[in-house]
């Protein structure tokens, strides 16, 4: 009998690991509703908080932007950066160590599987949020932010990838770190305004994230006359190096703490 | 052993099982670490954004203050809403012990008192350290020895009792669901638009505003900011005094309290006819 190509097997991995989550994309219906919902209403409370501020109208774009990607951000937290830990409490952990696969294809499929979900309740916060509240966007840039978007994804789930991995070595306290990555990055990416206006220091350290550079870049090819953080091309140059950095970055981690929860028997843990 | 003992009883460990859970059993700092970085960061958002807008100009500080008020108090009505109302669903679905809170001497609405006090008890240390961080930083205009303690204190308590009214009933109706994962936080994401939190309630279409004003944690937010910030709070309500605020406050609890008891009671017999106390929802 001939064995599969690794090639092979790991394509297969990544197919069978993203597919319950495009699946899951419309037969949860409890899930569609909160994963759409939580973030179209947070976005919404706070392009009130523009209105409430009698702010331009062409304010509420970067506001509508944000919301859009919030819903990748909390994507990669609760299903990325978390889901091994979900994984090692529901006793899924152990089966994914003994298949004759790698765990960076479950990553990978993980990773696919997540951005198409959250690409459709992104859409549909944009469609709203857009019409609900007459939001224009400049047509000729629309080409050169999706490319943006693609890009800032790949970096981002990249960065999920690499998370996932450290937070197989959190017990119990893992649930309130995921709890203490949403509005402290909502915050420091600038989600809901032009990060430049966080200053040097602060906006530099929010760029570790993915995001503030993706979202910046964005809204300066949508949304002219935001206030830039850098020029879009430097921002797209070092999303491309973010990819690549957190990509091999995540590979390394994942080896690397993959040993040592074998060594600690972590892969088996119960700390739900 | 008599029912008073045996109540109280259940209520001190229903509180100190709902810290625990809350907690997630982590180290005490650690926990309240976490707990105040994110109404912190959300204040910070809020205040970043008012900057942007009004470009820094001189005598802003009354309406920052107005955000964050907002955001330090609104803990109360996230953890007391969306952690009770989570708390219900998982005591079914992944520590399946509701059923036998069900079958305990306590009455069910004793455990959920104090389940919903555990929750109240990181609020309040969320909301102070939100509140003494802002006031330092930002120079808001809260003089602590000015400040209408008895106001702010009879408010809050009676806004508490609605926002456990609310989240008992709320978390009752969350167990027709199977997966009820996350609604807990939408309830209160939807309570937080509505309620003046962030933003007057006049900003908002018409008919939001109007189940908005009958709501009781508009009428809350407004003694907030009236009793910390006294002559220079932006109000929503100018042409109300203190006491009309008030007794608006008392009217919608307790229109909200007896909403709510005949939801809880609805549901109660939905879940027990049903047999959804102990459904295994393959959490």
């Amino acid at each position: 009998m001939s064995h599969p190509s690794a090639l092979r097997i790991f394509l297969k991995t990544v197919v069978a690991r993203a597919y319950p989550r495009f699946v899951s994309s419309y037969r949860n219906k409890t899930w569609i509703i909160t994963e759409t919902l939580l973030p179209l209403i947070g976005t919404i409370a706070i392009i009130y908080v523009y209105k409430a501020l009698h702010a331009p109208s062409r304010y509420l774009g970067f506001v509508v932007l944000g919301g859009v990607l919030l819903a990748f951000w909390q994507n990669v937290i609760w299903a990325m950066a978390t889901n091994f830990f979900w994984d090692r409490a529901a006793g899924n952990l152990e089966v994914f160590a003994m298949a004759p696969t790698s765990m960076a294809a479950i990553l990978v499929g993980m990773a696919l599987g997540g951005a198409y979900v959250s690409g459709t309740r992104a859409a549909f916060i944009l469609i709203v949020t857009s019409i609900l509240f007459g939001v224009t966007y400049t047509a000729a840039g629309i080409l050169p932010a999706v490319g943006v978007f693609l890009l800032t994804l790949a970096a981002l789930y990249c960065l999920g990838m690499m998370l996932a991995s450290l937070f197989l070595f959190y017990s119990r306290e893992a649930w309130h770190l995921a709890d203490a990555m949403q509005e402290p990055i909502y915050f420091l990416s600038g989600f809901y305004f032009p990060v430049r206006s966080l200053g040097a220091f602060l906006a530099g350290a929010g760029s570790l994230i993915p995001l503030t550079l993706g979202l910046d870049a964005m809204r300066q090819f949508v949304l002219p006359g935001t206030p830039a953080f850098i020029p879009a091309a430097w921002e797209v140059l070092a999303l491309v190096g973010q990819t690549l950095l957190y990509g091999v970055l995540s590979q390394v981690a994942l080896r690397y703490l993959e040993q040592r929860a074998r060594h600690d028997a972590r892969l088996m843990l119960r700390s739900s | 052993m008599s029912a008073a003992v045996r109540q109280w009883r259940g209520f001190a460990a229903a509180t100190r099982l709902g810290w625990e859970i809350s907690s997630n059993w982590t180290r005490p700092l650690m926990f309240v670490i976490y707990s105040v970085l994110r109404p912190l960061s959300a204040a910070f958002i809020l205040v970043v954004i008012y900057r942007f807008i009004s470009g820094g100009t001189a005598g802003t500080s009354a309406y920052l203050a107005f955000l964050v008020t907002g955001v330090a108090f609104w803990s109360f009505v996230q953890y007391g809403l969306a952690g009770l109302s989570n708390g219900m669903v998982e005591d079914r679905g992944e520590y399946k012990m509701l059923k036998y809170v069900y079958t305990s001497p306590a009455h069910f609405y004793v455990y959920l008192l104090g389940r919903g006090l555990a929750q109240l008890g990181s609020a309040v240390a969320s909301t102070f350290i939100v509140l003494v961080v802002a006031t330092v930083a930002l120079r808001l205009p809260i003089d602590p020895l000015r400040v209408n303690y008895p106001l702010l204190l009879v408010a809050s308590f009676v806004a508490l009792l609605a926002v456990i009214g609310i989240a008992m009933a709320y978390g009752l109706v969350l167990l027709q669901a199977r997966d009820a994962h996350g609604y807990g936080e939408l309830g209160a994401e939807v309570l937080y638009v509505i309620s003046g939190a962030i933003f007057p309630i006049s900003v908002l279409p018409g008919v939001l505003a109007t189940i908005a004003s009958l709501s009781p944690l508009v009428y809350w937010m407004e003694l907030i900011r009236r009793s910390l910030l006294g002559s220079q709070a932006i109000r929503m309500f100018p042409a109300l005094s203190d006491a009309d605020v008030l007794l608006r406050l008392l009217v919608t609890t307790a229109a909200t309290l007896i909403l709510a008891h005949l939801v809880f009671g609805w549901a109660d017999r939905t879940a027990r006819r049903k047999g959804l106390i102990d459904m295994e929802t393959n959490w």
